[in-house]
């Protein structure tokens, strides 16, 4: 498909052009630049809610439930469902789907994403895809990141509320001590609620927020049994609550924050590579060997090579 | 820069529960470097190629051992030619009668890989056909 042409059914909303869209966008094709600038204008509108936490958690039976409240509330909805790629084969199986059931009856886009090698939790081309994925016209985004560790708190920067889910038997409360994921929900969840421990970590959680520095939200923790479809109407509840206080306090300003971010990511990227390709792989490899033999230090060698 | 993959889709369709066959081939492709989009048990016509649309499949692979396939194939191909999909290409496995498999060729299925097949044989095969 021509570019044009692609622009043009995605300005209908076509849900072929719109999954066109999104593999062009992964792949980081270059007819990706021109395609984005014609429907810039069309995107940014859907309210982006990220799900996150441990593999195992039950993240995409939540991410399903939600998508199914939303539909009660004449929503529509969309979904990006990231899940890891083999570092060793670059291949991955996507398997978010199985769990997504309701949500695959009811013909909501679901597109499965592997994460191609970065890190962090999401890809490193999750925002464009939000975007592209809002020329569905729809209200909602829900965007569910890899099992996630310590580490992997990259959705905060995407999503307008973000969702921590975890699950009891994971470990004691000084787990919930450290920094990490747990920090960055809007919301935290515990699942699997019919299991031993889920009351004691509920408590746990709250513990620790208790303990943190109050800010104006303090995280609702709710205890759901996703796969009875237990507790999933408080969750959907809170959710609305965080979107009406986002929106009292100015969401503007969070997301304009967020697209400052974003923008200085991209910049920093593009600099970096212009600038290698003005040093040449072969200045790289002369100063490494210098460094090597210690004939120079890092911190000269940079000078120098920026000097240039 | 080209970070193309090669996207398969693994379906399961009609109602019996006998996935390894699907959970290998699913396996074996990962280990290839495709990405492999795995949806379950009892899936129907509709779910497939709606399935296989969002998610922009190179391939659809459909195992079915039941019997089945004399009603899924036909309906499956309809339904890529109703949503102008028809570059989706259509593989399949389990259990399909050898001499039904030109006839199943004739209207529109790929390939027909049938027990014994090796993964390696089916990678080579999508390999080639994307290239």
């Amino acid at each position: 498909m021509k570019s044009n042409e692609l622009i043009n059914k995605l300005k209908q909303s076509d849900v072929r052009a719109v999954a066109r869209l999104l593999t062009l966008i992964e792949n980081e094709d270059k007819s990706i630049e021109y395609i984005l600038k014609n429907i810039w204008h069309l995107t940014g509108k859907s309210y982006i809610i990220g799900i996150t936490g441990p593999p195992g958690a039950g993240k995409s039976t939540i991410v399903d439930l939600i998508a199914k409240m939303a539909l009660e509330n004449n929503l529509k909805v969309g979904i990006l469902a990231v899940d890891p790629t083999s570092p060793f084969s670059g291949g991955a199986v996507l398997g978010d789907r199985l769990r997504m059931n309701s949500a695959q009856k009811s013909g909501i886009f679901i597109r499965s994403v592997a994460s191609r090698g970065h890190l962090g939790g999401l890809t490193a081309t999750t925002r464009f895809m939000i975007n592209g994925l809002e020329m569905l016209r729809n209200d909602l985004t829900l965007v569910e990141t890899v099992g996630a560790g310590q580490g992997d708190v990259e959705i905060v920067k995407v999503a307008d509320t973000t969702i921590v889910v975890e699950v009891p038997g994971l470990g004691d409360e000084v787990q919930a001590q450290k920094a990490g994921i747990l920090e960055i929900g809007d919301i935290l969840v515990v699942n699997k609620g019919d299991r031993p421990g889920s009351d004691r970590l509920a408590k746990e959680l709250k513990m620790m927020l208790s303990l943190g520095e109050h800010k104006e939200w303090i995280p609702p923790i709710i205890t759901t049994t996703a796969t009875k479809e237990l507790g999933i109407e408080e969750l959907w509840n809170k959710i609305k609550e965080h979107r009406d206080y986002l929106e009292n306090k100015d969401i503007n300003k969070t997301r304009l924050d967020k697209i400052k971010y974003d923008l200085e990511n991209q910049l920093s990227q593009h600099l970096f590579t212009r600038k290698m390709i003005q040093i040449g792989e072969n200045e790289i490899e002369n100063m490494a060997k210098k460094i090597f033999k210690r004939e120079i230090d890092p911190f000269t060698a940079i000078e120098t090579i920026i000097k240039q | 820069m080209d970070k193309a993959k090669i996207r398969v889709l693994i379906a399961k369709p009609g109602l019996d529960g006998h996935d390894r066959g699907a959970k290998v081939i699913a396996r074996a492709l990962r280990d290839s470097g495709m990405e492999v989009i795995y949806t379950g048990l009892r899936q129907s016509p509709e779910d497939i190629v709606e399935a296989a649309i969002q998610e922009d499949v190179h391939f659809i692979g459909l195992s079915i051992l039941s019997g089945a396939h004399t009603h899924i194939f036909p309906r499956v191909i309809e339904l890529l030619k109703e949503n102008n999909a028809e570059d989706i290409k259509i593989i399949a496995g389990g259990i399909i009668p050898n001499q039904e498999i030109p006839k199943w060729k004739e209207i529109g299925i790929d390939a027909i890989f049938g027990p014994g097949t090796s993964t390696k044989e089916i990678i080579e095969y999508i390999n080639r056909s994307v290239k």
